[in-house]
């Protein structure tokens, strides 16, 4: 065998187990295939005769190949989507004779004779149909994975609505029915629902397209090229044999079977010598072939014998005497994945637990001594509450396309949040200089925190693409993105609150963790940051699993945090008999929040509840509401790029649109800084070569990059007055906001840049006025100010089924000045729509004593769906943050935290059980209404 | 090897796994070791037809896409129970392809019997265990009848049930529903049709005069998940008494079960809140929960009460007219 690394050593593959030091039998490293090449002999391909988008087209299909990858593939229409790979979330949704169809379980032989309509064949001869310029303006996407085959869905049932009742809206429940077989993980729901009526009742049927956000137009019709879309010259495939077992020792790996089957590259070893298995679905080795299908084969072709463990796979099989330690040895231990976005801390580990990390207690002692007091006195609040592992599903799984232009520089194209932070750490794994290194990430099936580093995808497909010799491109199957994706940690909660007699808050709390063979996540930093006067003792402690690497995941530990701390403190104020909000409004010196108190009170669901447990029907409806709190971050690094030249207004920085809205913030920053109009700049983001751009997460972009902007753009009004005076001798010239001012009157900004001679200039987001709260670590700095929210929910439970469902929301948010007040709506709408699915539906379950993963697919893996989008209220407080250039807090992380305790407690309302344990399955409701 | 037989007799001499819409096959076939060769019907005659016989017999042929069935309006006058089912299960994109035969014949979406891990040790693929007894078996069988404790998927099976259906197999003729789906307690199928064995039509018998009839589904979302437990109800209520009941239930057995004790229960009875609670209190009756699954107990007594209501709610159904009234719904997805 031959080995050909360089740099591949270097580190242990982030996302999989890091790996123990014996060595396997033998050394293996990677391998590139000697056996013939070229296309598989003998397989039997099948003629279809088929119209595709109008034009008659011959296929040559294999007899299992799906409907969905002969049209990606042979006609190169990417526009549909594969998502779940088995008929649940409706991405890959065409039209087949004018009716949507699952083209991923549709054998491709089936188009034989028929007429397919993709997303690429909606608009007719250049114009766009109805739904999707309703889409358009309605906002009824984010990252746009999903969109594709909504349209595709919509479309059809407008012109059936459309034939059956006029220029009618159906009511919600009939778009519900219609759209049924469709999923958005970015819960775009709220404005599909508004597009699909607004369609229907003819509100679209003519003007032009407008969309506030800028990249909606290439979203709609399917011309959003994701990583999962790129095709370069002689790309091979490839994929991975994931470990079925949850611990065990690899006792010997033979591929040499796989790389005899004809059309096999390449492969590579990720065990590095070692043999350590800690979770199921660890990769163990990944090859390339030049398709899909002979790469699955040569997977299964590898032999691999394995010495199988019991593995402790849940909080309490780790913690239990005797259990199966994750990391025996020290060693190991310090390659253990970092599940936070922060850096690891230095602390002790006692088996397979790891801390407590105590340091964001205050008054520890006084904490402690007022809660033995509540106890003594019978008023404290205790309890146990649990979380289940959330898996990212992002519908755009895990994905990357590597090649090497040469033998010492790097293109990657990559589904990922970070751009320029992968670019420089690939740059660093395989030893090269950074400008040889590109990571490009145009369109992104969104993130959520998953796909925050550099993960195992990117260097598998950059390693195999190196030792074959071409480009590789590696996508996850949705088994392996629920397996190894990523997930929220679940957590155990131990929390005990109490009010003294001066209606003073204490609490004491310890979170457990597990974020499987991971570290680092954190509850406690969110527990100190809401009522920060009040003395706590906190406690943060990892307690490690044979199971995936937990990852963030939006507003990483927070929507655990609040489960607890604001059921609790509603529970004290439901004991003491006081007003929740009054209550909490004594502890709460949070300027943010403070104009929220008043909009909630005048919310009439919340002043006109019930008390709990009064309704007595069948159907109990109840209200509850929770607090948030969120940081502030920013990237002090951010650069921002402006240019005129002959391409008119060009933005650009190395950020990327993960469905968030970064494209459109930066258009409407320099569309309003130049007076010209959104639509007419051009961005640029998704390219680590730009300046440099912050990482989509933690809530940072806006922050980060509408300041820079903003001195850009300030930069080139000056550059622009001035070759405005000489060139255009201009007497008495002074620059205004609206441009430049002189004796024979004004020459907008707008005019002047397309005048000018090309420009380029360069912004840096200036620092906060007062500074930051703690300097900057890793490129992000905490600023002064936390972010606020206040969360409300009415629910509906059945107390026959068991079934809960959310009715409507209240979301109250203090987060600053809105760049975009419709895809900041959006994204509020999203992330409370994301927490309801959480606390109601989403759970990963893996095979107790073996470790694999059972809820593989999105039929077991419950993500909410159009029917169980409750009437959404939102409200922004736009004033405050001074010291923040431009005032804009992020929103991303805020409005996700809150809406699980507010549910929580609307249960308490509704029926009088508190519950502990999410999700609220109908087999937990009945059992706690039962009692 | 694929073939495309254009006859019925042609299916049945080829050699391999039978291929309707393809979208359950679709996905067990990436499962190890079973592919194999195919016998697609795409081009077959015969599998469509959809007509009511003389005395009322609905015949509905093997291929018939699940969405024209399930949207027919006179099927949802004269079967509503029996069209809610078909109309609401899965999704409008699988129901348009896949097909009424498909359904019946479908395998169990058990996570073991679908998990690559799982491997040969599975009863239904090949092995002697059932990991999902041991191990995490939260939406299985609240009716343990012994081995694989996997619950039926079959909605269409379900229904088929409550009308005491019968399918056309060729060779073979006319047997009935529950012969075809066995009794549960062979724990390496979830059908007994035999190789070589094809599924021409689905048959159901006409209604009663005085019929009522209502499908219920108990799951945690709004739509679109597999039943944790589902329900369908027939009553004939004549001169306000109950005069014959069906119930049948999916969701709760590797098989979908007849609740024989409730029916009993209603003959005789007013149609009333009384009589139902203790219909729907009798259909656990012969239930042994595992460990994880009590839970379907309380939701199999919601789910028979919620569809007993909802079918005494309803005017009774239309009975059909008399021989091939019943026009050929327009193959648009066929
Ligand atoms: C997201 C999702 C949700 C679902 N929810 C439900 C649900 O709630 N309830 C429910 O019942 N189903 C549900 N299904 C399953 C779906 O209904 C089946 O996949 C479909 O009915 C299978 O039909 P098909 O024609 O595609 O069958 P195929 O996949 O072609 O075949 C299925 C099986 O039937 C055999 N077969 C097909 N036709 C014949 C014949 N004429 N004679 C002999 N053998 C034959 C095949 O050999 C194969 O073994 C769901 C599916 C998905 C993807
Ligand atoms: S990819 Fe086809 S339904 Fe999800
Ligand atoms: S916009 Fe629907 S999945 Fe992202």
């Amino acid at each position: 065998m031959k080995s050909t690394r360089r740099g591949f050593l270097r580190g242990t593959v982030v996302g999989a187990t890091a790996l123990s030091t014996t060595s396997c039998s033998e050394s293996l490293h990677t391998e590139k295939s000697t056996a013939p090449q070229g296309p598989p002999a003998g397989e039997d391909r099948v003629r279809v005769d088929t119209a595709v988008n109008g034009q008659d087209t011959t296929l040559e299909v294999g007899p299992d190949d799906s409907a969905l990858h002969a049209v990606r593939e042979q006609l190169d229409l990417t526009g549909c989507k594969h998502g779940c790979g088995h008929g649940a979330c409706g991405a890959c949704t065409m039209q087949l004779d004018g009716t949507p169809v699952a083209t991923c379980l549709l054998p491709a032989t089936s188009l034989h004779g028929r007429k397919v309509t993709t997303v690429e064949g909606i608009a007719t001869g250049g114009t766009l149909a109805s739904v999707q310029r309703a889409f358009m303006a309605e906002d009824g996407l984010q990252c746009g994975y999903c969109t594709p085959g909504f349209i595709v869905e919509s479309e059809a049932f407008v012109r059936r609505w459309r034939a059956e009742h006029g220029a009618k809206e159906p009511d919600r429940e009939t778009v519900a029915e219609a759209l049924s077989g469709h999923l958005c993980r970015c819960a775009a729901y709220e404005g599909i629902y508004r597009a699909v009526q607004g369609a229907c009742a003819g509100r679209f049927d003519h003007g032009p397209a407008k969309a506030e956000r800028h990249d909606a137009r290439e979203k709609v019709t399917g011309a959003a090229k994701y990583t999962v879309d790129v095709k370069l010259p002689g790309m091979l495939h490839a994929r991975a044999l994931h470990s079925p077992h949850g611990h065990a020792a690899i006792k010997s790996i033979d591929w040499t079977a796989a790389l005899a089957i004809p059309g096999v590259r390449g492969i590579v070893d990720l065990m590095q010598g070692r043999t350590s298995i800690r979770h199921a679905g660890q990769e163990i080795v990944a090859l390339a072939a030049v398709d899909e299908t002979i790469a699955a084969q040569a997977v299964a072709a590898v032999k691999i014998e394995y010495d199988v463990k019991t593995p402790a796979l849940s909080i309490p099989e780790a913690r239990a005497e005797g259990a199966p330690a994750v990391y025996p040895r020290r060693k190991g231990r310090k390659s253990a994945p970092n599940a936070s976005e922060g850096p690891l801390l230095p602390e002790a580990w006692d088996g397979n637990v790891r801390g407590p990390l105590k340091f964001l207690s205050k008054s520890k002692g006084k904490a402690v001594r007022k809660l033995d007091d509540a106890r003594d006195s019978g008023t404290a609040v205790e309890g146990t509450w649990t979380t289940a592992a959330q898996c990212h599903t992002t519908l755009e799984p895990h994905a990357a396309v590597a090649h090497w232009p040469t033998e010492d520089s790097l293109v990657v194209h990559l589904s990922t949040q970070a751009v320029r932070a992968c670019a420089e750490d690939l740059a660093e794994r395989f030893g090269l200089r950074h400008d040889a290194v590109t990571v490009l990430s145009n369109y992104i099936g969104a993130g959520f925190g998953g796909k925050g580093k550099l993960e195992s995808e990117a260097i598998i497909a950059t390693e195999l693409a190196r030792v074959c010799g071409a480009p590789v491109r590696y996508v996850l199957e949705r088994r392996e993105e629920l397996m190894i994706g990523g997930y929220r940690p679940g957590t155990q909660l131990d929390l005990a609150a109490a009010v003294d007699d001066d209606g003073e808050l204490a609490v004491v709390a310890k979170s457990y963790s597990n974020s499987g063979v991971a570290v680092g996540h954190t509850v406690t930093p969110l527990w100190r940051m809401l009522y920060p006067g009040a003395p706590k003792r906190l406690e943060d402690i990892d307690v490690v699993t044979h199971t995936p690497p937990g990852k963030p995941f939006r507003g990483p530990g927070g929507p655990q945090a609040y489960w607890a701390l604001e059921q609790a403190v509603d529970e004290l104020a439901h004991a003491r008999g006081e007003d929740p909000l009054a209550m909490r409004h004594r502890w709460d010196p949070n300027p943010a929040r403070q104009p929220l108190y008043k909009w909630a009170e005048g919310i009439d669901a919340w002043r006109n509840r019930a008390k709990p447990g009064a309704d007595k029907g069948r159907f109990r409806r109840g209200v509850g509401l929770a607090f948030g709190t969120w940081f502030v971050f920013c990237s002090p690094k951010t650069r921002v790029q402006v240019e005129t030249g002959p391409d008119g207004i060009v933005v650009s920085t190395a950020c990327q649109d993960i469905g968030n809205g970064t494209r459109t913030v930066l258009a409407n920053a320099v569309a309003e800084q130049l007076g010209v109009a959104a639509s007419d700049v051009t961005v640029k983001v998704g390219d680590s070569r730009f300046v440099p751009g912050p990482t989509s997460a933690g809530s940072r972009t806006v922050s980060s990059l509408v300041p820079a902007c903003v001195v850009a753009c300030d930069a080139l009004k000056e550059e622009l007055f001035d070759d405005a005076k000489d060139r255009l001798s201009l007497r008495g010239a002074v620059a205004t906001t609206r441009g430049v001012e002189h004796e024979g009157g004004i020459v907008p900004w707008s005019k002047l840049a397309e005048t000018s001679p090309p420009l380029s200039v360069v912004g840096r987001r200036p620092k906060d006025k007062g500074g930051y709260f703690l300097p900057p670590v890793g490129g992000v700095a905490f600023e002064k100010y936390t972010s606020a929210s206040m969360q409300i929910v009415e629910i509906e439970v059945d107390t026959r089924l068991g079934k809960t469902r959310a009715v409507q929301t209240w979301g109250g948010f203090g987060v600053g000045k809105l760049v975009s007040p419709q895809l900041a709506r959006s994204q509020a709408a999203g992330g409370i729509l994301q927490a309801i699915s959480y606390t109601l539906y989403e759970e990963r379950r893996l095979a107790p004593g073996r470790g694999y993963l059972l809820t593989a697919g999105l039929e077991d893996y419950r993500l909410m769906g159009m029917g169980d989008v409750p009437q959404m209220h939102i409200h922004f407080h736009e004033e405050g943050y001074e010291n923040i250039p431009q005032r804009s807090a992020g929103l991303g992380e805020i409005v996700t935290l809150a809406p699980p305790a507010a549910i929580g407690n609307a249960m308490f309302n509704a029926v009088g059980w508190r519950p502990k344990d999410l999700p609220l399955r109908p087999d937990h409701v009945l059992k706690g209404i039962r009692g | 090897m694929i073939v495309f037989p254009t006859t019925l007799e042609e299916a049945q001499a080829s050699k391999g796994t039978i291929r309707a819409g393809g979208t359950e096959l679709a996905e067990r076939r990436r499962l190890p070791g079973l592919g194999g060769d195919l016998v697609d019907l795409r081009d077959t005659a015969g599998l469509d037809e959809l007509r009511f016989a003389a005395d009322g017999t609905l015949r509905i042929g093997a291929g018939h896409r699940i969405a024209n069935v399930g949207s027919n309006a006179e099927i949802r006058a004269v079967y509503p129970g029996f069209a809610e089912a078909v109309g609401g299960l899965a999704t409008p994109q699988i129901r348009a392809v896949a097909t009424m035969a498909g359904n019946l014949l479908q395998r169990t979406r058990c996570w073991y019997f679908r998990a690559p891990e799982t491997g040969d040790r599975c009863f239904k693929r090949g092995g002697n265990m059932c990991s999902a007894r041991a191990g995490d078996h939260l939406y299985h069988a609240c009716f343990d009848l012994g081995s694989c404790v996997s619950v039926h998927p079959s909605s269409i099976g379900m229904a088929m049930l409550a009308y005491d259906g019968l399918v056309d197999v060729a060779p073979g003729g006319l047997r009935s529903v529950s012969d075809l789906l066995g009794d549960g307690t062979n724990a390496s199928a979830d059908n007994a049709l035999k190789p070589g064995e094809l599924v021409t039509a689905l048959v159901l018998p006409p209604p009663q005069a005085g019929e009522h009839s209502a499908y219920f589904r108990a799951i945690s979302r709004a739509r679109s998940e597999w039943p944790l437990v589902e329900v369908l109800v027939r009553l004939v209520v004549v001169d306000g008494v109950i005069r014959d009941a069906a119930i049948a239930m999916g969701g709760v057995a590797p098989v979908p079960l007849r609740a024989s004790v409730s029916e009993a229960k209603l003959l005789g009875k007013a149609p009333d809140a009384a009589a139902f609670a203790a219909a729907a209190q009798a259909a656990t009756v012969g239930s042994a929960p595992l460990p994880m699954t009590g839970y379907k107990l309380e939701l199999v007594v919601g789910s028979v009460l919620e569809a007993l209501e909802r079918a005494a709610e309803r005017d009774p159904v239309v009975l059909p007219a008399p021989v091939n009234k019943l026009p050929r719904t327009s193959q648009e997805t066929r």
